[in-house]
Order: structure tokens, then sequence, then C-alpha cells
């Protein structure tokens, strides 16, 4: 039996005979409803370089869209592996450089979904491929080869995790200015790789744009809790700082992963009514920062950048032992060790069974050692407060692959050349 | 004329007159039609072929591709046929074209050789030779296939499965035959003709197997003497004409083998929309010409239960082609449904009670009324070609 | 295993192939009617399976019933892209509980699966005879309507993606026959009538579109290995719980590429 969707064609049919009818009334460039947004030609037109040591994605600046979706991977032969890397990075390469899409036989599905027009725009787009543990295993020739630290995400205590949005053998994060091209470069993907590639679980989110100031400068964005968050991440311009926090070097690693990074993605479910309904004064022992400025509360005056002096406060009178940002980063020499660069988005996606909504942060971060980064410090926010409104329910570990250096290469390129060799 | 009429019945030189009011009826519907087309009365055929005892004047045509009209002139004694085949294929032919008389066939030609028959089938045949002209190319290139290509395939379908059903039946007769059981022989043969009658617009264009399969004694040398009667007919001479199913095994036997060979290659024909077209008017024009003046079965007399069966095949046709026509032409569309309806009716109307008479108790004046409504689907049917004809 | 060959990505497309006919030839009249004949047959061996599964209900043989239900099913499945095309009987035959506001307790809910729940997870023939004898009367009805239609021919060969989208969309999730988990019986009727019609058309276009056809062939190749797996020695298949995370992957990518690459079909044989 063929399973319809309600009909909504008639609906929008409607809606577009009396934005006609309004189009007809109109006299002169007064925008209408039913207009596309004006954009900023700079915008759609700039471009993230595919090309270099590292994928892009990661160290680049958030866009205002982001979308991580991963995948079940059908490849029975490292042959398979490899025609698919190759097929996936020339999509990649083509999506994020943007270009004119090909011109089929009209009697033939399109070769594009058309969602950005004839030619595409680059947008920003960036497309981050990474290896979830599940792609190591059962696949005799890749055996040895897994990155050291790669796991399967475990369950924390506060976890509500829904098998239908966890793990998988590949993700693909796709950031860009404007949420048609993540969406655009995912059925790109989907369609393309069909044969390999079987989606498991999807999350879009956005981050909110803000003014700059006189100095072009923009203050962190805000989650759906309404802080900010994101204001004691690491320069992600300090190269040398990079290197060290995020990008996988060193001899316990594969040497086919040097370079690459691991990343934690988690789906954290906010339980926005009932926060919004907790006095702002626990809304902020619980953050431990101010909830318009994102000032530490030890100095609710300065900025968000102001760094806590936790010495000062050893009894956590002004920032309390457990709140999320004390426990998160204590700033003393050992949670050096514990950095990662966070890259959240955040989510909204329709009504819960229960009424309430669907919205959350889409977590994502990238760290040198995923054990030393993000699994160290979600263990030391085991029981904290907020745990009261966020439930993460998703979610997954995987390995960002080393960049693609040139049009020769493709993605994962020393991986396979590694198993070729064994 | 006295050796064209069948020898057991005294209705055939009635039968044979009503013929020719038939043929001169419709001829002059015919011409009325060209006038009205080309304004030119005295000019309706490219081409005029005198048709002897032995042979065709000219035997060796050319003719230009295109919609090509020859007009057949019947200089022999007997009555003829008069056909163009491609291979084994037929292209288009004239049925009972009476000693003295004169019809005219037209037909789209695309370029290429055909062969055409030349009076009795053992005469040799001609030559028709179409060459290649703007007008055929033309032709060739006007209107897509696509809207063609579900009716051809339904077509196909009706005669693989009828096709299949003629076997079967065919086999239920040789059966029959094999036992000697008399009546249920006569039962099983008259069951057996419904489906060739059916499919018999198509079916009997495949000339050679028609030959073997449904040749009438009247246009045999030897009549039922001569070795070339075989299939239904010669089974219906001894089962009805001699009483005894005696001697009819390897006829039967050859029957099935025939239909067999006819099912395969009605599955493996190629059918392009202007055959499909011409199909019922065809059949309709030799049910109106030849069939329902003259009788078919002279042994047998069950001709209306296999007329119905021809209407039905009609049918099947028109049913198929009428929804193409339709948004082409919705006016000869519904003069096509009520020309059918009629037809129908005025069949309908000669069953007594649920059953049919023998034939030979249908007075000429009904087989003259019946014949008319066929002349008359005929003449509608044929106006489609021009309409959503391709090729 | 997987086709070596990846030429129908969108660059592929765009670079491969011949040009396309702008007009169907008349060699499609062969495939578009052995379909029907295909398509015929299915049907009427429907209703003689209808009428046994249908007689075991009213007889109150639940072992019986159980046992013919997915079998039954098979031969609709296979011919679901007609099938399908009368919508009254499609809803009647074939619609799922979620596909009524009061799920299994709407009084719409009927045809096989309204059986299949009573059945299976009322675990009676009781209360079924009515939708006994209902599935039975249309079944009948919808063998009658598909004799006298005249397949669109786009319809034939467009179906055979069709088949493939409804897998994608609405099966390979185990959600078709969620009481019986008779799942992977659909599935290979499903697989087999797209197959047909790819396979009656394959000649048109096997000369020049090579790679096509050697993807496509190895695509239904690899999904035959994986429900080969699944089948009983009696000629059916186990319960759909047993097919494993990673067979289910393959189908499921299988079928997806499957839908992608014939999809093209249809322009491929000028009715686009």
């Amino acid at each position: 039996m063929r399973h319809l969707a309600p009909n909504r064609r008639a609906v929008l049919l409607a809606l577009g005979a009396s934005g006609l009818a309004l189009a007809a009334r109109a006299q002169g460039p007064v925008p209408q409803v039913s207009d596309a947004p004006a954009a900023e030609p700079r915008d759609t037109a700039r471009r993230v370089p595919f090309h270099g040591p590292h994928q892009a994605g990661i160290t680049t600046p958030r866009p205002e869209n982001g979308l991580v979706a991963s995948f079940d991977v059908v490849a029975t032969s490292l042959d398979d592996l490899e025609r698919m890397l190759r097929l996936l990075t020339d999509r990649a390469r083509f999506l994020t450089e943007g270009g004119p899409v090909p011109d089929l036989d009209p009697a033939l599905p399109p070769a594009d979904s058309g969602l950005l027009g004839p030619v595409i725009q680059p947008d920003n787009l960036t497309i981050t491929v990474a290896l979830g543990a599940s792609l190591f295993e059962n696949r005799p020739w890749l055996a040895g080869l897994k990155p050291a630290r790669l796991q399967r995400m475990a369950q924390f205590p506060n976890d509500a995790l829904d098998p239908d949005l966890c793990h998988g053998d590949l993700s693909i994060q796709f950031c860009a200015n404007h949420p048609d091209s993540t969406i655009h470069a995912l059925r790109d993907i989907v369609k393309t790789l069909s044969e390999f590639l079987v989606l498991r679980w999807m999350v879009e989110g956005d981050v909110p744009p803000v003014l700059a100031d006189a100095r072009g400068a923009t203050p962190s964005a805000r989650n759906f809790l309404g802080f900010r968050d994101g204001s004691a991440n690491p320069d992600s311009n300090d190269a040398a700082l990079m290197d060290r926090i995020v990008w996988t070097t060193g001899p316990h690693e594969p040497g086919w992963a040097q370079g690459g990074s691991y990343q934690a993605v988690r789906i954290i479910r906010n339980m926005v009514e009932r926060w919004d309904r907790t006095p702002l004064v626990e809304q902020e022992r619980i953050f431990g920062r101010t909830k318009m400025s994102g000032a530490p509360l030890d100095n609710p005056d300065a900025t968000e950048h102001h760094v806590p002096d936790y010495a000062a406060d050893p009894e956590g009178r002004a920032i309390p032992h457990d709140a999320h940002i004390r426990l998160a980063n204590p700033r003393d020499a050992e949670s050096q060790r514990h950095l990662m660069l966070r890259r959240p988005f955040n989510y909204s996606r329709g009504v819960l069974p229960n009424g309430q909504l669907d919205q959350g942060l889409l977590f994502i971060c990238y760290q040198a050692d995923l054990e030393a980064g993000f699994i160290a410090v979600q263990n030391r926010l085991n029981g904290e407060p907020l745990e009261e409104y966020v439930k993460p329910v998703g979610g997954g570990y995987f390995f960002a692959l080393p960049g693609v250096r040139d049009k020769a290469d493709y993605l994962g390129r020393a991986l396979v050349d590694a198993a070729r060799r064994t | 004329m006295t050796d064209t009429h069948p020898p057991r019945t005294g209705l055939g030189l009635a039968v044979a007159a009503a013929a020719m009011l038939v043929v001169a009826g419709g001829g002059a519907f015919w011409y009325a039609t060209q006038r009205n087309a080309a304004a030119n009365p005295e000019a309706p055929a490219d081409m005029t072929v005198s048709v002897g005892a032995e042979t065709c004047d000219p035997r060796d045509i050319t003719v230009p591709g295109g919609n090509r009209s020859f007009r057949i002139v019947n200089a022999s004694d007997r009555p003829i046929e008069w056909e163009i085949l491609d291979g084994v294929m037929v292209v288009a032919e004239r049925e009972n074209i009476a000693p003295g008389f004169r019809q005219t066939l037209t037909v789209q030609l695309a370029p290429g050789d055909y062969a055409i028959t030349c009076g009795l089938l053992s005469n040799p045949r001609g030559t028709l030779h179409v060459t290649p002209s703007d007008e055929a190319a033309v032709a060739a290139s006007e209107v897509t296939l696509r809207k063609f290509l579900g009716p051809l395939s339904e077509y196909r379908v009706y005669l693989v499965l009828q096709s299949a059903k003629a076997v079967k039946a065919a086999e239920a007769l040789r059966e029959a035959i094999a036992a000697g059981d008399l009546a249920a022989a006569q039962a099983a043969w008259k069951a057996a003709r419904i489906p060739y009658r059916q499919i018999e617009p198509l079916a009997s264009r495949m000339a050679d197997l028609e030959n073997a399969i449904d040749p009438n004694a009247v246009y045999l040398a030897g009549q039922e003497g001569d070795p070339g009667f075989t299939g239904y007919h010669r089974l219906e001479y001894g089962l009805f004409g001699q009483n005894s199913t005696d001697g009819l095994a390897p006829v039967a036997d050859r029957l099935v083998a025939d239909l067999t060979d006819l099912s395969a290659r009605l599955k493996a024909v190629e059918i392009d929309p202007a055959l499909l077209i011409g199909l019922p008017g065809a059949m309709a024009g030799q049910l109106a010409t030849a069939h329902v003046p003259a009788g078919e079965n002279r042994y047998a007399g069950n001709d209306l239960d296999e007329l119905q069966a021809s209407l039905d095949g009609i049918g099947k046709l028109t049913g198929l082609l009428r929804p193409v026509l339709a948004g082409v032409d919705p006016g000869l569309e519904g003069d096509i449904g009520a020309a059918q309806d009629k037809a129908e009716r005025d069949l309908a109307s000669l069953k007594q009670g649920d059953a049919w008479p023998a034939y030979d108790q249908v007075t000429d004046d009904r087989r003259q009324q019946l014949a008319g409504s066929l002349t008359a689907l005929q003449t509608a049917l044929d106006r489609m070609q021009p309409v959503i004809g391709i090729n | 295993m997987i086709s070596p060959f990846l030429r129908s990505t969108a660059l592929g497309l765009a670079l491969a192939g011949p040009a396309l006919a702008a007009d169907p030839s008349l060699d499609l009249v062969g495939p578009l009617s052995d379909y029907k004949i295909f398509v015929a047959e299915n049907t009427a061996q429907l209703v003689s399976d209808a009428e046994a599964f249908t007689a075991a209900i009213k007889a109150g043989d639940l072992d019986k019933a159980k046992a013919l239900f997915a079998p039954t099913r098979t031969s609709y499945e296979r011919v679901e892209p007609i099938a399908e095309l009368f919508s009254d009987l499609d809803v009647s035959i074939d619609a799922r509980a979620d596909d009524y506001e009061k799920a299994e307790q709407d009084p719409g809910f009927t045809g096989f699966h309204r059986i299949e729940y009573g059945l299976w997870s009322e675990g009676s023939t009781q209360g079924l005879e009515g939708h006994a004898d209902r599935l039975l009367a249309d079944i009948r009805e919808l063998d009658s309507r598909i004799t006298a239609l005249t397949f669109p021919p786009e319809v034939v060969v467009g179906g055979a993606a069709v088949l493939m989208e409804e897998v994608a969309a609405t099966k390979i999730s185990g959600e078709e026959d969620r009481y019986s988990r008779t799942d992977l019986w659909d599935f290979d009727a499903n697989f087999e009538g797209a197959e047909k019609i790819y396979t009656l058309f394959r000649p048109l276009i096997a000369d020049g579109e090579a790679d096509f056809v050697a993807k496509v062939d190895g695509n239904f190749q690899a999904v035959r290995e994986v429900l080969a797996k699944y089948e009983t020695p009696e000629g059916g298949f186990v319960s759909y719980e047993e097919l494993t995370d990673s067979d289910r992957n393959i189908l499921s990518a299988k079928v997806n590429t499957l839908a992608e690459d014939l999809a093209t079909l249809r322009g491929k044989l000028g009715l686009g």
C-alpha cells in the first residue's frame, strides 16, 4: 500500500494563489511575504578551502548552521571502502567549492536536488567526515588500524540514550552560512552514496548571529537555556594550541591517523519549560555565570571572558563547586590536559509526546585525545545540578579523518594505504 | 457464378446477389466519401490492378510511399481476394470481390518491398515496390507512438491469451474426434471457433497459416476435394457435412499444430499503430462483404454465434482505440460507438430466445440489414486512420 | 558484493550514457504486454490463494490461516505498482493500522493487516469472518479490474522504482507486517516485482547502457544473496526479527541505490 503524507499540496497551492494575488496588487519592489529573504552576497560566495593538512569544519569559525548525520557503511571490502571514500571526497570537494550543476536530459531525474538553483554557491560550507569505532569492527581488513582512543560511546549516569540517535560507522558534520546549504549537501551525499551509506540519524541546529561590536568582535552565542556558550573555548586561531589540543599526533596513534581529531557528538535535550520556571539566581548558580553578560559570578560586572579565580573562592560562595563551569574547567594545571574545542549548535525539533518542546544542544567537540578530553570532562560533570534540566539522548564518538591535501588525494587515503600494507 | 456458391444451399444465388448490392452500396458510399475528401470523384485510386484467372496486370508495381489507393478489378470468373503482404504479414486486403466488380483499397505504405496476391492462392504473386517519398517521411514523423503503447500492448495481451485459448479449445476438439464422439466433437468445434474468431482480425493476416487454418473450399480450385482444404472448415465439413469423425484426426492434429504456430507468431508479431487502427475496420468490412452475405460455416450453420465473437474481437480493438480517438475527434469517436451499438443490436435482434438460429434461417433482408450496419461501422472505423493514424 | 560500477552518481550521469530517446519505441510493446501477462498470472494466483486463506479463517483454523497469510500476500506485493492504481481497493486490501486515526480499533481498518492483527495479536479467527469476506471480494474485484485495464506504459516502467521507493520508505524498517513479522516475504516479493519489470525492459537498454545494466544486475544479485540467508527449507522466510543490522543495512543501501538507478528507466525508454 502506498502511504501518503497528508495532502499539503492543496494547502500550498492555495497559499501560492494568494501570494500571486498579492504580487499582482503590489507596485514597485516592496518585498512580499513569499519573496525569498534578501541575502548578503558576501555570505553565499564565501568559500572555505577544502584542501589542507586538516579537514575544514573543525577549527574553522562556526557559521550559523550546523548539521550532523550519522551513517552505517555498507562496504564489505577494502576496495568498497576506497570507492566510497573517493566518491565522498569528490562530492565534498565539489559541494564546498561550488559550481554549476550538470544539465541532464529532463526525462531523467535531475543530477541535483536543485535546492540551490543552477549554480551551487559555496556559502562557507564545510563537510567534515569522521569514522566510528563500529566501522573497524567485523572488518578484518581494517584490523589494528582503529585509532587508539576510538570507542563506542558509553552511557553516562544522566544519559537516556535512544538507540535510534546513537553511534554510527561514519559521521558527517555539515556547516554553512545557510541551512539550505547544509541540507542540500546532505541530500547530495544521500543520493550519490546510497550504495554505501545508510542514514542512521541526523540532527540539524543553528546558532543565532549577533551584531558585532565596534571592533568587529562578537560575543559567544547563546544556547537554548539563554546562556552564552563557549566563553572559555580555546583560541582556534592559535595553531600551536590547536596542535596540542585538537589534532591527533604521537606514537600511540596509528600513523595514518596523524592530523585527525576525535569528535564527540552529543544530542542533549533541554527541559526548557522547566528551566524557564526556575529562578534566575538558581539558573546562574547552576552555570556559574551571569545570564545576560556571561561573566563568571565571582566578578559579575566583568565580561564573559573573565577567568574566574577559584583559588580565591575555595568554599564556592561565588561560584559553587558544582557549577557547570567550575566542574568542566577548574582552571588548574591538571585541567590543561583536558581541554577541547567545542562547536555546538542549538536544535529545535518539534514537540515531544508530553507536549513539551523538543529543544536542546547539538553538542560537538574536537580533541586530540578523546579520553583526556570529552570523556574526562563529562565524568567530572556527572551529577551536576544542571542535569535536572538536560538529558543527553544520543550522539556518538568518531574520529575525524586527516585532511585532503590536494586534488589527487582523498579522505582516508592514509588509512586505505595502511590497510593495503597489512 | 454457379461454381462459386455453396453447393448445398439454394440460397446461394440470392446471397450472392445480396452481396453485390452490399458491395455496390459500400462502393457508392466510399466514392461519396472520397468526393468529399478529394473533390475528385474520377481519380480515387493511384493504381488499377486487374486480376485475371491466373495473374495480375500489372504484376510488378512501383508506387511512392504514403497513403496509396488501389482499384482492384476482378477480371476472372471467380470471387477473389486481393492482399498486400509484408513477408507473411497481411498489410491490407480486400476479400470477396465478385467477378466483374471492382473495389478500392487505401493503405498507408512505408517504403519497402511487398508482395501482392493475384486471385487464387495458387497463382503466382506479384510485387509491390514502395519508394521513399516526402509524404512517407512526413507521415513517419507526425505523431508520437506513446499513446498507442498501452493499446498495442493490451492488444498483444489479448492475442496471446485468446490464441492460447484457441489452442486449448482445438486440443479439446482433437480429443473428441480421437474418441469418435461426433456430438462432443460438433460441440467442441463450435466452441473452438470462438477464440479464433475473436483474434481473426490479425490472425487472418498470417497468410500462410490462415491458408492452412481457415481456408474456405470456395476459394480452392478443387473445392472440398482440394488437398489444400484443411483446418477448421475441413473439420466442419466432416463433422457437420458428412456427420462423421472419420479421417479427421490428422486434420485436427494439423490444426492444433498450426494454431500453436499461430500463437507463437502472434506473440512475436510487431504491431504498429497503423495496423492496429486498420484492423477493426478491415474486419467489419470483411464481415459485411463476405461473411454476412454468403455465410461462412456452410455445414455447421452457426454463423451468428461466430459473428458475435467477431464483433467482440472488433469491440476489443475499438475499446482500445476509442480513448486515443476521443481526444482528437470526439465526434468520430461517438460515431464509431453508435455504429458499433447498431451492429450489436442488429445481430442481437436475430436471437431467438437465448439461442442463435441456424444461419440459413436468417432472411436476406435481415442479412442485408446486418451487412449494412457493418458497412457503416467499417466506414466509421476507416475514418480513424487519417485522424489518429501514425507511422 | 558491492557492484564496482559507480557511474550513476550525479557526475557520472552527466558524463555517461547515450542521448535519450525523445519518444518511446514500439519495442516497448513486447515487454509491456508481457508484464500485463505477469500481473494477470499473479492476480489469478492471488484470487485462488485468497480463497484458501479466507476459507481457513472462516473455518476457524488459526494455524492454517497464519500459515497462509504471508504466501497469499506475495502475489499482491509482486504487482503492487499496478494493484495500487486502484486506490479504493489498495486501501481496503492493504492499509495499515497507522493509516487510520484510531489505529487497530478503527472501524475502517480492514484487509490483510486487520486480519494479521487478529490472527497474531488477538490470537484468534473470531470476528475476522467479515474481514475475510471483504478481502476476498476486494481481491476478485481487483483481478477483474486489472484484466480490463490498459496498463499505462509509464506506470509499468516506473513501477520498478516505485517498488524500491516503497521498500525504502515504509518497509525496510519492519513496519509492514508488524504483528506477524513476515516482512521478509514482502521484501522478496517486492524485489521480484521490481526485477521482473527491469528484466523485461533490460534488453532494450543493454547495448547502450552496459555500466548501468551491470550495476543494477549486481545490486539485485546482492539483494538475492542477502535474502537467501533467511529462507526456510519450506521456501518461506524467517521472522523479520532475525534480520541482522548489517544485513538490513545492505538491503537498505541496495534498495536506495536501485530506486535511484531504476528512476532513470523511464527516461532511458523515452517515457520521461
